[in-house]
């Protein structure tokens, strides 16, 4: 048993490590997407390369961030002033847009890093063959710049070759810049504050309370497992299809619940995909990690030490555990949702009071990109919308409203209407989308966008066709849908789409609602 | 005569200032929250400004810290409300960012929206973002929407519609229609021309919302009040007549924090320390502020979880406070907070029942807080029932007595080292996320809990000065009569950055124009005004922008604040001018500090005795001494305890204090280490 004064002390000094590198890159990020939408995390680790403490922002980037620490462990040694980068999805990232740097953090007269902080951005393009670099593709290299793990900054010097080689493959490499720089800024800032902490309680102290935050974690997780029906817990759904293939995608999971441990099984989950819906492990265990943190409750610190009790086996090869040279872009924001709907179906059957019903389970992602006459300059939108909440057992699920892997905030309308030639109809409630039930699953958004000027429109939606179930009883919510009106015809579009656009087009998103809980 | 009134959650505080005499009273009684209004016309009967009394009135001015408007929307007791969008956008409100304000909790909901589904309605209308109507309003759907607003029992209402702040005539029509069907009418091209549609509604809703609440409580103490001339304090730090108050009552929704802030700053200022956090924890919760030079505002401030975009002082809350609890959790972890013993049934040693330790039973339970000199001896504190709670704490824990020390001292210290942490971290918050060093402030430390940590605070901050001022509980009233008259004004443009200077002088003109015939109208003298013409640029594309004085060098001045606030800048990119702002202040003469001259430093007539304390690193004897009968010049050494009618300071082994000419406590704080964590195994 550790100390629980000191325990105390440290959850809010390691948090409060975290917190400050999340508000130097809020504050110094240069994109939209990062300030306004807060597509980003930042988080401490310890020698081993363990998640200590985490700013609390994306939880598709939380089981991931620890793999990506592991990654450039394994693939360079570092020097003080050293700085890596990677976004490689089969080396320690999860889809190209998501660009970590890892930053070890060195004690004054020793060889070896004393800890590492690390930054995770969604940056708003990596380049491939369209913007924003969320395509419907068939393989990794379409879909952006692929950075292994290398060192940016060596020894306190930028890494200049590597900088340009970077900036000449994506499409606005000044916004890449500032976002870069902001990640640099918030690695340093997380350096210097655990330098700091070290001065004032010895670096013996500090490695001991990461190691106890992490057991402390640990803990409660064995507590909350113990608390569980004994037993194995199936099941399973679909992802509507790939985006190239029609056929839907299978994930099935089986958990089993033995004393204070886990075991989560991916066994019977479809092999990868043509299409971008696989995903790469690091996902898969931030759906675990988030699935099981969600009944800890909100206070206990989230890291590495959760997942001590639990084993995730995901089979090679399948879209929960994708190998090269499979396209991964949608893995990351729709596969990750269904993973975690899997998980929360399963669960729900060893706590049926405590797991809400299926929600939304896509992040609906609306890429439009061209040429924007009014200022005589490419553009690229880029939006994720949100949907209903499932049905909470005593609650209904919260309306219109980002869901489990994501939490980013929207464009306002006259941000984008300022700085895209589009210009937004309606966005309000999808009334009766919801699942009926004792309790009513929460409705989705209706989100209508007219073009002013041609454009390449890509959608990345899912639950198109397969509806977010309904628990207890409760009925599944209504799948979304896409339409194009074009002269006042309404088309209907997949659920996965590249098209060319017209000015006067309007792209309509119908986002699924939640499922209903009870009868 | 001028009189300060801040109404808290207990107490009703007064400062009179005798403007003739240059004299200073403080006086308090207990808040009537069924009625704020009764304790405030009592408060003046009691000194001897009875209403009945026209005579004594005339000529008297009182400034208000209003905790009516923040309560009706923290409560929830506002208005019946209908919000007004553009046809599309009805569920602006509802939808909000539409993210989730608890990631890993299924169980969170965001605030309900203060406008129901049901009284929520759209208007057939269109303006794009350059102003040029794209669907014109017709006038027949405006009078059914006056029809439906009334019939769905709405007696306010918030109208926001797209772009409205880029050309407002749609919305101005909609607004009379609206008031002529009998409403009272918030416009958001009114009180906030600013982009960013959300919080642009959010911020009009509350106005709307607690609008009529406000003007109702006003109303009645100003008929109440007849020949005094009446004042509130707005968020913003700057006081207003309280008929325009009525009318933009989300102005004032922060109102008495913000004083505490100006009072704060003011004492901070004339004690010679202009950089300053101020630390204001009370029983429940704690506020900080920064003030670099000045009160600082934000735009980005939310109040019960809901936006408010208009400059508010910039203050962070944590739930941490005297009352706060503290127990072992699953994990084995001790917290602290964010559960309070309130008011009832209070701490442990408060005999009324409470069982769960609360910081101020560790305080007791460590010597630190004299159980028979607690509120100036009026209210006796259980010594033994916080000795128990605390023995049950340190059971729960598995900790080992410190050598020399009983478990209850043990797990005492820890309750406190933990409550330091969660303040340590506010305090890091309004700092260093703030893009400030700690060390380059002072620490004024007001409120009834705050004195005990203040020191200790400082230490791990590395702020090397404490204040604790003598008004420390009446501060807030005190701020009242130190606040300036401060209006400020935004109107978003959204221009690139080549645009020439007269375009921007010339758009900046009818603000400015405004902002002079409206504080010339709050009764200052044209001589006393000043005008601050700023704008809001960012680099295009940038999603935040920075705020910069009007000038012609205006980019150079941001290429430098960002380089600045940001560590690099873009001199060759391309600049947009998003908004312009205005902010006009009309000085007013502030009451002067109680001054004495520095006599003899030793502060043996203060002395009361010597008690037992349990300090960071053990048992100590500790001299205690009478706050009220410290006078300039007295020096103090660590380790000592000066207690005051409603606070108590510990000043650590190494820290030098003195007593300076207005009867401030400015503490030198000790550089030495910090103590070891309590409990060790």
């Amino acid at each position: 048993m550790s100390h629980p004064i000191r325990l105390e002390i440290f959850k809010h000094l390691f948090a409060s490590v975290a917190e400050e590198m999340g508000v130097a890159l809020r504050r110094t990020g240069h994109s939209p997407n990062i300030k306004e939408r807060r597509d980003f995390s930042c988080a401490l680790f310890d020698a081993a390369g363990q998640m200590v403490a985490q700013a609390a922002h994306i939880p598709v980037h939380l089981g991931a961030m620890p793999l990506s620490v592991q990654a450039v462990v394994q693939a360079m040694d570092f020097v003080p002033g050293d700085v890596a980068i990677l976004n490689d999805p089969y080396r320690g990232g999860t889809h190209l847009p998501d660009i970590t740097l890892v930053t070890p953090v060195f004690l004054p007269s020793e060889g070896r890093p004393f800890a590492f902080v690390a930054s995770r951005a969604h940056h708003a393009d990596v380049g491939g063959i369209a913007p924003g670099s969320m395509p419907i593709a068939t393989e990794l290299i379409q879909e952006g710049i692929v950075i292994p793990p290398l060192k940016l900054v060596e020894g306190g010097r930028v890494n200049q070759g590597l900088l340009d080689l970077l900036l000449a493959n994506v499409r606005t490499p000044e916004e890449r810049m500032g976002d870069l720089r902001a990640q640099l800024a918030a690695n340093a800032t997380g350096a210097r504050r655990l330098l700091e902490l070290v001065a004032r309680y010895g670096p013996a102290e500090v490695q001991a309370q990461m190691e106890a935050l992490l057991t402390y974690a640990e803990r409660l997780t064995r507590r909350l497992l113990a608390g569980l029906p004994p037993g194995v817990y199936r099941f399973r759904d679909w992802l509507d299809d790939d985006g190239v293939d029609a056929e839907p995608v299978e994930i099935a999971v089986s958990i089993a619940i033995e004393g204070e441990t886990a075991t989560v099984d991916f066994a019977g989950t479809s092999p990868q995909r043509r299409g971008s819906v696989n995903a790469v492990y690091a996902i898969t265990l931030s759906a675990v990690l988030y699935a099981f943190r969600c009944l800890l409750g909100e206070d206990v610190p989230t890291n590495s030490g959760c997942l001590r009790p639990i084993r995730v086996l995901a089979p090679e090869g399948t879209v929960v555990n994708a190998r090269p040279p499979a396209a991964v872009a949608g893995g990351n924001v729709e596969t990750s949702q269904r993973i975690t709907d899997v998980l929360l179906g399963a669960l729900a059957q060893a706590a049926p009071d405590r797991v809400p019903a299926a929600s939304q389970g896509t992040m609906n992602n609306l890429t439009i990109g061209g040429w924007d006459p009014r200022h005589g300059r490419p553009f690229t939108y880029y939006e994720t919308i949100g949907g209903g909440m499932g049905a909470r057992p005593g609650r209904d699920g919260a309306d219109a409203i980002h869901t489990h892997m994501t939490n980013t905030l929207n464009t306002p309308v006259e941000a984008l209407e300022y700085a895209y030639p589009l210009r937004v109809q309606r966005y309000e409630i999808r009334r009766g989308s919801g699942g009926a039930g004792r309790w009513r699953g929460g409705d989705g958004i209706r989100r209508d966008i007219e073009l002013l000027a041609d454009a390449q429109v890509t959608i990345l939606s899912e639950r198109r066709v397969f509806a977010p179930y309904g628990l207890a009883g409760g009925q599944p919510g209504k799948p979304g849908r896409n339409a194009l009106v074009r002269c006042g015809a309404e088309q209907p579009l997949p659920g996965k789409v590249t098209l060319a656009a017209q000015a006067g087009d309007v792209i309509r998103i119908e986002t699924p609602g939640g499922g209903g809980w009870g009868m | 005569m001028r009189i300060g009134i801040d109404i808290g959650g207990t107490f009703t505080d007064f400062v009179l200032f005798d403007e003739a005499a240059g004299s200073l009273r403080t006086y308090k009684r207990l808040s009537t929250p069924h009625d704020p209004a009764e304790a405030v016309l009592a408060g003046l009967a009691d000194l001897g400004l009875s209403p009945r009394n026209e005579n004594r009135l005339r000529g008297l001015e009182i400034v208000h810290g209003s905790t009516v408007a923040t309560n009706a929307l923290l409560e929830r007791k506002g208005a019946a409300i209908a919000f007004v969008a553009t046809a599309g956008f009805r569920d602006l409100l509802a939808i909000g960012r539409q993210n989730r304000t608890r990631l890993y909790d299924f169980l969170a909901d965001r605030p309900e929206p203060l406008a129901p589904a049901e009284r929520c309605f759209e208007v057939v209308e269109r303006v794009d973002c350059r102003g040029q109507v794209v669907t014109p309003l017709d006038d027949a759907a405006l009078a059914r929407l006056a029809e439906q607003v009334v019939a769905s029992g709405a007696e306010a209402a918030a109208v926001c519609l797209l772009f409205s702040f880029a050309n407002p005539a749609h919305e101005q029509r909609v607004g009379r229609a609206l008031a002529a069907a009998g409403l009272l009418v918030s416009l958001s091209s009114e009180i906030l021309p600013e982009f960013r549609e959300y919080e642009r509604a959010s911020t009009t809703a509350i106005n709307a919302y607690v609008a009529p609440v406000l003007d109702r409580y006003l109303g009645r103490l100003a008929a109440r009040l007849g020949g005094a001339e009446f004042r509130v304090l707005q968020s913003n730090g700057g006081s207003i007549r309280a008929h325009q108050a009525r009318r933009e009552a989300v102005r004032s929704i922060l109102s008495g924090p913000a004083g505490g802030a100006v009072g704060a700053f003011y004492v901070a200022q004339a004690a010679g320390f202009p950089r300053v956090l101020t630390f204001d924890m009370g029983g429940t919760s704690t506020d900080v502020s920064l003030c670099d030079g000045g009160i600082r505002v934000t735009s980005e401030g939310e109040v019960g979880g809901l936006p408010v975009r208009i400059p508010i002082v910039d203050i962070h809350t944590v739930g941490a406070g005297g009352g706060s609890l503290a127990q072992v959790d699953a994990g084995g972890a001790l917290q602290v907070g964010p559960q309070s013993a309130g008011a009832d049934p209070g701490p442990a040693c408060y005999g009324r029942g409470g069982v769960l330790p609360t910081v101020t039973d560790a305080n007791l339970v460590l010597g630190r807080l004299p159980a028979d000199r607690f509120l100036g001896g009026a209210m006796p504190l259980d010594a033994s029932a916080a000795e128990a709670a605390l023995a049950r704490l340190a059971e729960a824990a598995s900790l080992t007595p410190l050598p020399g020390l009983s478990p209850a001292q043990t797990a005492a210290l820890g309750v406190v080292q933990v409550a330091n942490a969660h303040m340590e971290r506010a305090l890091r918050v309004i700092s260093v996320q703030r893009g400030h060093d700690p060390a380059d402030f002072a620490l004024l430390s007001f409120g009834g809990a705050g004195g005990l940590h203040a020191s200790a605070l400082a230490r791990s901050l590395g702020v090397a000065t404490v204040i604790v001022p003598p008004l420390a509980s009446t501060l807030s009233a005190f701020g009242m009569l130190a606040a300036d008259v401060v209006k400020d004004y935004v109107q978003t443009v959204m221009l690139p950055g080549t645009v020439a200077f007269d375009e921007l002088e010339g758009l900046m003109r009818p603000l400015a124009q405004r902002g002079l015939a409206e504080v010339a109208a709050e009764g200052v003298p044209v001589e006393r005004i000043t005008l601050a013409p700023q704008l809001d640029v960012r680099y295009r594309g940038q999603a935040y922008e920075l705020t910069v004085p009007l000038s012609p060098a205006f980019a150079d001045a941001f290429h430098a604040e960002h380089a600045r606030a940001y560590g690099y800048s873009y001199p060759d990119a391309p600049l947009e001018v998003v908004n312009l702002r205005l902010v006009a202040v009309g000085s007013v003469p502030r009451p002067p500090l109680p001054t004495a001259e520095p006599g003899n430093p030793d502060p043996a007539a203060a002395y009361l005795d010597t008690r037992p304390v349990v300090l960071d690193d053990g048992l100590a004897a500790v001299p205690f001494f009478d706050g009220a009968a410290l006078r300039p010049g007295h020096r103090l050494t660590g380790p000592a305890l000066v207690v005051y009618p409603d606070t108590t300071v510990l000043l650590h082994p190494g820290d030098r204090a003195a007593v300076d000419r207005h009867l401030n406590l400015i503490v030198a704080v000790g550089s030495g280490e910090r103590g070891a964590v309590s409990g060790e195994r």
